[in-house]
């Protein structure tokens, strides 16, 4: 099987596609696969070169941290719940999220996420929920992983302006729905860096690893 | 403005954080990546506390009780105390920043059984209470961000502490981003770095927690305590990528766990403990499983599908998803792994450790769970030692201006330097995967003399190298740096189980099979030019 990645050494110089062969087991994630491309005694590319160890991210490898995003043969996908059995073909390509500035190889900075919601100040609060609750979608929404995949597919998104996509919707959401004091306040943030510039592509619930139903949460903040 | 360093954002960094900005100090809250990414986030179970709403006959009394029992008898009594007395105010507070607990039908926050434990007192969040509570904790922290209380610095690491005549100063951190050293000054330097995972090599936790703080402490004079307390996971799934675990929902539900003898099924559990057999706590199942010698299973597949969809949708899919296993109608097969530690930072009842200004909270630390922790407790201790290390922090006067260390910093410097220019393509990880082998090995749920022993000359001698071999640069410079604390700790582990000649907890030797009243106590550990100095807490210097 060819593994074709998407490298870049630093945040300043150029991409490049390095191929690798892989002739391990399919029943394996991307993840796993690219454990096993690493830490072999050597690391070679498919022209049999000594090459760079491949950078990517990692911490819980079970599908509850989001840290190993990546587009894997053009999807934006976890590397860890991604199986080579399920892919097609015997090429799997590999490239860093396009929608944020590349760190190393498939690491990017999604900070730019936090800092969105940290300049429009989305926090509960004090809890002082709504009658009629909606508690499997809230408990949903909390357990987005800010992996940036939603963005990543966006049509909507673009880095460095006013919408921020479905990452910030749903956190608008939460504040929206466990804090009625806030509702108001949350309700014009979400309009400017949301609600106004949507256009319901809905891709961010196709690839949204925890399945948060963004078009719930979008109906409950346009109720207003 | 006073400023305070906490080195890892997983709850009980952003507890500590939190509860520091409230009082009005400036945090500085570092980590290689956002809290979304910590360990914490993989706790599923729950949070103990005994409320208002508690159950007929319980009592915070019962609840410093069984974590006292579940400990062994060598967790300080008053410490317990203050962790089970606030469990309550815990729990308020979580559910009024916004923490979407289950709840009951009057509305209000759930709780059920957990495993070794009295009364039903485990308050949860469906099947990720710490992911939950990371994400109100997360938004918490946004508050006092956007007052500029907190500031949250990514991709940086921990590489030593600025120590002087038994004073903490601050740390030096790597940043991976202009790939050199940074000196931060601190009135109080917290570490929330998690567990010592990585020295067993893939476990069911997070690979960013690797107990290499805790090891370079060690290694500046920082004491230690009961490393050998290590709690194994007795069913967890093999992946090619790290161990699963499988919930103690499935035995809860049911489960049988048997080997197969020929074609046979030996129920091994039922068979020496009765019909409650497969309901024994972790300990005691990961050394029944061990002692079998063979491949053992854990059986749900006579349930009906119906329950499984609804009782353990998530042990199904877990299952199915990494290992293709349709557990309606196949086994699982299961083996113990490293889960929890129970040994860390020796620290005293505010978590400030044998240094002055120098804290340790969550994991890191060794507190509350003595030899065994129960389920249940580690949510609630992370969340009320970093609240407690706030407060004394809080409360203290942290005005010392700091001795001279640009000596020291620029040799640090160079030292790293060094490192990141030599060349060779030998990568740090195969240390660490011979170091995982060695103690996987030798502090297994069984242990003895010799093979711990054995285990000790094997580290002695990776220690012996670490420093002598060029490593592959193209490894991120935190995996070169990080092997000689982690090693250093791996060591002192062994070292600590070598020492506890008795079992204990979750600490069993074959050659010591019973406990022994002169043992109970914690271990304690520090380190000097090299040498590992092991006593016994007898004075109860720590804890209470």
């Amino acid at each position: 099987m060819k593994i074709k990645i998407l490298r870049q050494k630093t945040p300043e110089t150029n991409p490049y596609w390095e191929c690798f062969e892989y002739n391990g087991t399919k029943e394996i994630s991307v993840a796993g696969m690219l454990d096993q491309l690493n830490f072999g005694d050597d690391i070679l590319n498919d022209q049999g070169l000594k090459t760079d160890r491949i950078g990517w991210d990692c911490s819980c490898l079970q599908g509850v941290c989001g840290a190993c995003a990546m587009v894997i043969n053009e999807v934006p996908a976890l590397a860890c719940e991604t199986f080579l059995k399920n892919l097609k073909g015997e090429t799997v390509t590999l490239r860093p999220l396009r929608k944020f500035p590349v760190i190393h190889d498939l690491i990017v900075d999604r900070s730019i996420i936090h800092e969105n919601l940290k300049i429009t100040d989305i926090y509960i609060g004090e809890y002082n929920p709504k009658a009629d609750e909606d508690h499997d979608l809230q408990y949903t929404a909390a357990k987005c992983l800010k992996c940036g995949l939603c963005l990543e597919v966006c049509p909507n998104y673009t880095v460095g302006k006013s919408f921020f996509g479905a990452v910030y919707a749903n956190d608008c959401y939460l504040v929206h729905e466990r804090n009625t004091n806030k509702a108001k306040d949350i309700h014009v943030s979400y309009a400017k860096h949301f609600g106004n510039a949507c256009s319901k592509a809905l891709s961010c619930m196709e690839v949204c690893p925890v399945h948060i139903s963004s078009l719930a949460s979008m109906s409950k903040l346009n109720r207003v | 403005m006073r400023e305070i360093l906490i080195i890892g954002n997983g709850i009980s960094g952003m507890m500590c954080a939190i509860r520091c900005a409230e009082h009005g100090l400036h945090v500085r809250l570092v980590a290689p990546g956002p809290s979304e990414q910590s360990q914490s986030v993989m706790a599923a179970g729950g949070i103990n506390a005994v409320t208002e709403d508690h159950e007929d006959g319980d009592a915070i009394d019962c609840h410093v009780e069984d974590t006292l029992k579940g400990g062994a008898y060598i967790a300080g009594r008053n410490s317990v105390y203050g962790l089970c007395s606030h469990a309550e105010e815990i729990i308020q507070y979580l559910e009024k920043i916004g923490t979407v607990f289950t709840i009951n039908e009057k509305g209000r926050p759930a709780f059920r059984a957990f495993g070794g434990q009295s009364h039903k007192r485990t308050y949860y969040c469906g099947s990720s209470t710490g992911k939950q509570i990371v994400s109100a904790l997360t938004m918490e922290c946004r508050r006092f961000e956007g007052q500029g209380l907190i500031t949250r610095v990514q991709r940086q690491h921990f590489y030593s502490a600025l120590i002087e005549d038994g004073i903490c100063y601050g740390a030096i951190l790597y940043d991976e981003k202009s790939r050199t050293l940074i000196p931060v000054y601190a009135d109080a330097l917290v570490m929330a770095t998690g567990g010592q995972n990585c020295l067993y090599g893939k476990t069911t936790g997070s690979g960013r927690c690797d107990g290499y703080a805790v090891g370079k402490l060690f290694m500046q004079g920082a004491v230690l305590k009961n490393l050998e307390f290590i709690q194994y996971h007795p069913t967890t799934l093999e992946t090619p990528q790290k161990r699963m675990l499988v919930s103690e929902a499935v035995r809860g539900e049911g489960g049988r766990l048997f080997y197969f003898d020929g074609e046979k099924k030996v129920y091994f559990m039922e068979d020496k403990f009765g019909p409650r057999g497969n309901l024994m706590t972790r300990d005691v199942i990961s050394r029944e499983i061990i002692s079998t010698g063979k491949d053992v299973f854990l059986d749900i597949s006579f349930m009906d599908k119906k329950l499984i969809d609804s009782k353990i949708p998530e042990v199904r899919d877990l299952c199915e998803k990494y290992r293709g296993i349709d557990i309606s109608k196949m086994p699982i097969p299961v083996a113990p792994s490293v889960h929890f530690f129970m040994g860390g930072l020796a620290v005293h009842k505010d978590h400030e450790s044998s240094f002055k200004n120098l804290y340790g909270i969550g994991e890191c630390a060794s507190m509350y769970h003595g030899a065994n922790r129960l389920g249940g407790n580690s949510l609630l201790a992370a969340c009320y030692s970093g609240m407690v290390a706030a407060d004394s922090i809080y409360g203290k006067n942290l005005s010392e201006k700091h001795p001279d260390f640009t000596g020291f910093i620029s040799t640090e410097q160079k030292n790293l330097k060094k490192r990141l220019n030599s060349y060779s393509s030998f990568a740090a990880m195969h240390i660490r995967d011979m170091l995982a082998d060695t103690m996987r090995e030798h502090m297994s749920i069984v242990r003895s003399e010799e093979s711990l022993k054995q285990g000790i000359e094997d580290v002695s001698y990776l220690l012996s190298v670490v420093d002598r071999i060029n490593y592959d640069p193209s490894v991120s410079a935190y995996a070169n740096y990080s092997l000689k604390g982690i090693l250093t700790l791996g060591k002192a582990a062994l070292t600590c189980a070598q020492a506890r000649k008795e079992s204990r907890g979750a600490h069993y030797r074959t050659d010591y099979p019973q406990s022994q009243k002169e043992y109970e106590t914690a271990t304690l550990i520090s380190y000097e030019n090299g040498n590992y100095k092991v006593s016994l807490d007898m004075e109860h210097v720590y804890e209470n």
